[in-house]
């Protein structure tokens, strides 16, 4: 509504105008305005309750919307079922990975392919995630429940990749990694960036999202209030929101 | 031997028809974490389909209407396949917009759909049996091994059946992609979600699979006994619900375990223990009331699954329902919240209109109904401090009104007149000593059944409960020697005041009014004293109130306690009032009723279960006037449980919900502060 709308790169994958959502009379989403760009890395930043979750999980259909659109690929999917924005090409690895916990390894890889039915290709890819985490191949009859975090993290976003997105949507992937682990995760998402897969993080480590990120939108009180390219964003600035010393 | 294998074969195949119906309920519930209790009237419905099916003609509401007169296999397999359909159709209406309502609210829907197809399908099939057609494979001569052991062709189909359908089932489950995306489901439905998964088509797909598995199961069983009937889903439904527990709900081989264990023991138990036929059903409840005890989570289950269910009964909004309905229903809550929140005054007056109400109101007819009203007002209120306050559903109650009914009733008529030939007259007192011993010994009791559930959550303790109420039903029906069992106990005398009997309708109504006004005295103070805000802490949060000191296991069973009290208390009256009772009085339907009224009414308040007693006698009442109803009297029922499945699609934490007793009360909290 009030962010001056520069569109980051010519052609926007995701866009999203003057989302609402509301929680009973709060409302956690107040008129976000955000693009991502084909083939970018585009992060989401803020402090806590800022709305950011909310926002994703809007994004995917979970919540309703109390107003606004949001275009995938130049199509209107703001009233599509969440499970057909799957097969639209947006892939959401929500918070806390959210495995199933029962299952092995393997069948949370197979169940991320559950809208595709190439059986070979299924196959294929599989054997692509274990060359890109290779742990789990290693870990394939386990149950997933009994991975350790950055295990878990690393299948939650395998089982992403396996319906074969066009846009990989993360929700605080780094969240309770050790900083080894962290920069593993983070160098992944570079490296599934850079296959051509577009990435919308939510991260609270801001500093190190605004290093790999093309642009990066800044939101406060379930809004946006300042965002810039990855390059020029100011970090200084990032830290005032976050202490919330601007308004 | 022979004896010994004979009971064994036959323990194999009713196993087998547990089994597959067991299935149902697991499959169902581990993906929802519902105990769809409908299952045993589609249980039901795969035996009458079937049957139609096999026939020519059916009478329909009074008109022949053609059928296609099918072999069996042809038959079973349609009724398999449209109860499955019928099961998707139940999922889709009653279940579906409540996956986000409170956690008893599909439970209340469930039972109330169970109650539509029951009296539906007595309203179209007859309250009669129906003779099972004859077939071909049924009259094939008997297989006889070891010369003394004869097992029907049809046995070792019902066998066959049910082994190929399991095996079947669990290859489905563990490698087809529906099958994986129902454990999917099961596991994490908002990660489902985000995979793709359609989560409702996958239910859709359990409800389908158990409502065939059912369907299965019940016409194999008709084929078995030889004839259909409306209620026969009620007992292998419980049955199987109970092999389901026993093996571990979740567990589909837990299920088919704990099928074939239960037929087992139900064959061996009724051939050796002496009089075990008659206690056969009972058995099986006691084993699973010891299962529970000692291993909740049942012999296959995984112990995550313990606390199924747990977490508050009564939390979360209603989804459905649109501005106009809403805003009414909203109203008629704050108008029932005034009500209850207005203080002394109100009371008064609510006691003044019930006084004024007995005094002028002229007809007898409408007096009695009163009285009923006043009657399961109280029996709602009873079982309102173990739901509404302490948040545990409680499926046995009607036991404690058993206990206090039978009682006085074997005190007053076997023993004192009978055996001792004292007139009632002469110890008059005797009724009111009687109120409190009986509501003692019901709260002892309900005690001593408590303890063992104290450890179990949700619908475990539902299920537990449910056990223990069907077995005092079972005593009180076979223990002939002191209950005079199914006969029953006629002439129990009317009470006496003072040398005066209690006999005109008006009287009555005044004795009811006064124990009424005794009993929400003395709730009313429990739940605004210490004990209740422990209760409402358990029942908004057990782990929370534990953490914060609350011993939590005492306090359940107080609740436990109070409830069997008021259960034996008002039971006393109630068998004073009736003159009469027998073991039918006290059925699961009547519990089920009694917690019907207290969700209608509003759980944890005062007024709430009065209200919904108010609702549902005179409903009863005035639906006679119906003329549908007049020609089915069946169909009274049907219709309260639309009314029910409304209610809780509309408005599933009750009428007077904002009348709830809450965490903060005012007043008490500031006294104790200070």
């Amino acid at each position: 509504m009030n962010a001056p709308l520069t569109a980051p790169v010519p052609m926007p994958l995701l866009e999203i105008e003057d989302l609402h959502v509301n929680y009973g009379r709060i409302r956690a989403v107040d008129g976000l305005q955000m693009q991502v760009g084909s083939g970018t890395i585009v992060s989401l930043v803020g402090s806590n309750g800022a709305g950011k979750t909310t926002s994703l999980t809007a994004l995917s259909g979970i919540l309703p919307l109390s107003g606004g659109r949001i275009r995938f690929g130049g199509e209107d999917i703001t009233h599509l079922a969440p499970e057909l924005r799957v097969r639209r090409g947006i892939a959401h690895v929500p918070e806390r990975r959210r495995l199933f916990p029962g299952m092995s390894v393997r069948e949370n890889l197979v169940l991320g392919s559950y809208i595709r039915h190439d059986r070979h290709g299924i196959e294929q890819d599989i054997a692509v995630m274990v060359e890109l985490f290779p742990i789990l191949g290693d870990r394939f009859a386990q149950m997933a429940g009994t991975l350790s975090g950055g295990e878990q993290q690393m299948l939650a976003i395998a089982r992403g990749l396996m319906s074969r997105p066009s846009l990989l949507v993360m929700d605080e992937p780094t969240m309770g990694l050790s900083p080894k682990m962290i920069d593993v995760i983070l160098d992944t998402v570079q490296r599934i960036n850079s296959q051509g897969t577009t990435v919308l993080l939510v991260e609270q480590n801001a500093i190190e999202a605004m290093r790999l990120s093309d642009h990066v939108y800044i939101m406060r009180l379930g809004r946006i209030v300042h965002q810039d390219t990855g390059a020029r964003i100011d970090p200084e600035l990032v830290k005032a929101f976050y202490m919330g010393e601007v308004l | 031997m022979d004896y010994f294998g004979q009971l064994l074969a036959n323990g194999l195949v009713l196993g087998a028809i547990y089994a597959l119906t067991a299935v149902a309920y697991t499959l169902v519930y581990g993906v929802v974490r519902l105990v769809n209790f409908a299952f045993g009237e589609l249980f039901m419905l795969g035996a009458f389909l079937t049957i139609s099916l096999m026939t020519s003609e059916v009478q329909l509401f009074g008109t022949a209407v053609a059928m296609p007169a099918l072999p069996f296999p042809v038959a079973a397999l349609f009724a398999v396949a449209l109860t499955a359909l019928f099961g998707i159709l139940i999922d889709y209406i009653a279940y579906r917009p409540l996956r986000k309502a409170p956690r008893l609210a599909p439970l209340i829907s469930s039972i109330a759909v169970s109650v539509v197809l029951q009296s539906v399908a007595q309203t179209i099939w007859g309250s009669e049996q129906v003779h099972f057609p004859d077939f071909g494979l049924a009259d094939l001569d008997p297989i006889v091994f070891f010369d003394s052991i004869y097992i029907r062709v049809m046995d070792v189909v019902v066998m066959a059946a049910a082994i190929l359908a399991m095996v079947g089932l669990s290859l489905f489950i563990a490698y087809s992609k529906l099958g994986r995306a129902m454990r999917a489901s099961a596991e994490d439905p908002m990660a489902a979600t985000l995979l793709g998964i359609p989560v409702n088509r996958a239910i859709a797909a359990a409800f389908a699979l158990g409502s065939g598995f059912a369907a299965l199961a019940g016409l194999l069983y008709a084929q078995s006994y030889g004839f259909a009937h409306a209620t026969m889903g009620f007992l292998p439904g419980l049955k199987a619900l109970t092999a389901a527990v026993l093996g571990g709900i979740g567990s589909i081989p837990g299920a088919a375990l704990g099928g074939v264990l239960l037929g087992l023991i139900e064959a061996l138990g009724a051939g050796y223990i002496p009089d075990g036929s008659a206690y056969k059903d009972a058995i099986s409840f006691a084993i699973l009331i010891l299962l529970l005890f000692m291993r909740p989570q049942g012999l296959l289950g995984r112990p995550e699954l313990n606390s199924a269910g747990a977490g508050s009964l009564l939390d979360g909004v209603a989804t459905v329902g649109k501005g106009g309905m809403q805003s009414l229903l909203g109203r008629l809550d704050a108008g029932f919240a005034w009500l209850a929140g207005s203080g002394a005054r109100m009371k008064v007056a609510a006691l003044a209109v019930a006084i004024v109400a007995g005094l002028i109101i002229p007809s007898d007819y409408w007096l009695r109904i009163l009285t009923m009203v006043l009657i399961y007002g109280m029996l709602a209120s009873g079982l309102n401090v173990i739901v509404g306050f302490a948040g545990l559903l409680d499926l046995g109650f009607v036991a404690f009104w058993a206990v206090g009914s039978y009682f006085t009733s074997i005190l007053f008529v076997l023993v004192l007149k009978q055996a001792f030939g004292i007139d009632a007259q002469s110890v008059w007192w005797l009724f009111y000593v009687n109120l409190i011993i009986g509501g003692l010994l019901s709260a002892l009791i309900a005690m001593i059944l408590g303890t063992p559930t104290l450890r179990l959550r949700g619908d475990y303790l539902a299920i537990m409960t449910l056990g223990f109420g069907e077995i005092v039903r079972i005593v009180a029906t076979n223990w002939i020697g002191l209950t005079r069992g199914p006969m029953g106990i006629p002439d129990v005398p009317a009470p006496f005041l003072f040398g005066l009997q209690v006999k005109s309708p008006m009287a009555f109504y005044f004795v009811a009014l006064a124990l009424t006004a005794v009993i929400l005295f003395a709730i009313s103070g429990l739940v605004r004293s210490y004990v209740g805000r422990a209760w409402v802490a358990i029942r908004e949060d057990e782990h929370a109130a534990e953490a914060m000191g609350v011993p939590t296991a005492r306090y359940k069973l107080y609740a436990y306690a109070v409830s069997g009290f008021v259960g034996g208390f008002v039971g006393v009256f109630y068998a004073h009032y009736q003159l009469f009772i027998s073991p039918l009085n006290f059925s699961l339907f009547e519990n089920i009723v009694i917690l019907m009224l207290v969700v209608l009414g509003g759980l944890g308040t005062f007024i709430g279960p009065f209200i919904g007693a108010l609702i549902w006698v005179v409903f009863l009442q005035l639906a006679l006037d119906i003329p549908l109803v007049q020609s089915f009297p069946e169909i009274r029922f049907a219709l309260l449980g639309v009314i029910l499945m409304c209610l809780m699609l509309f408005r599933p934490q009750g009428l007077a919900a904002t009348a709830r007793v809450k965490l903060t009360m005012p007043g008490v909290g500031m006294e104790r502060a200070s």
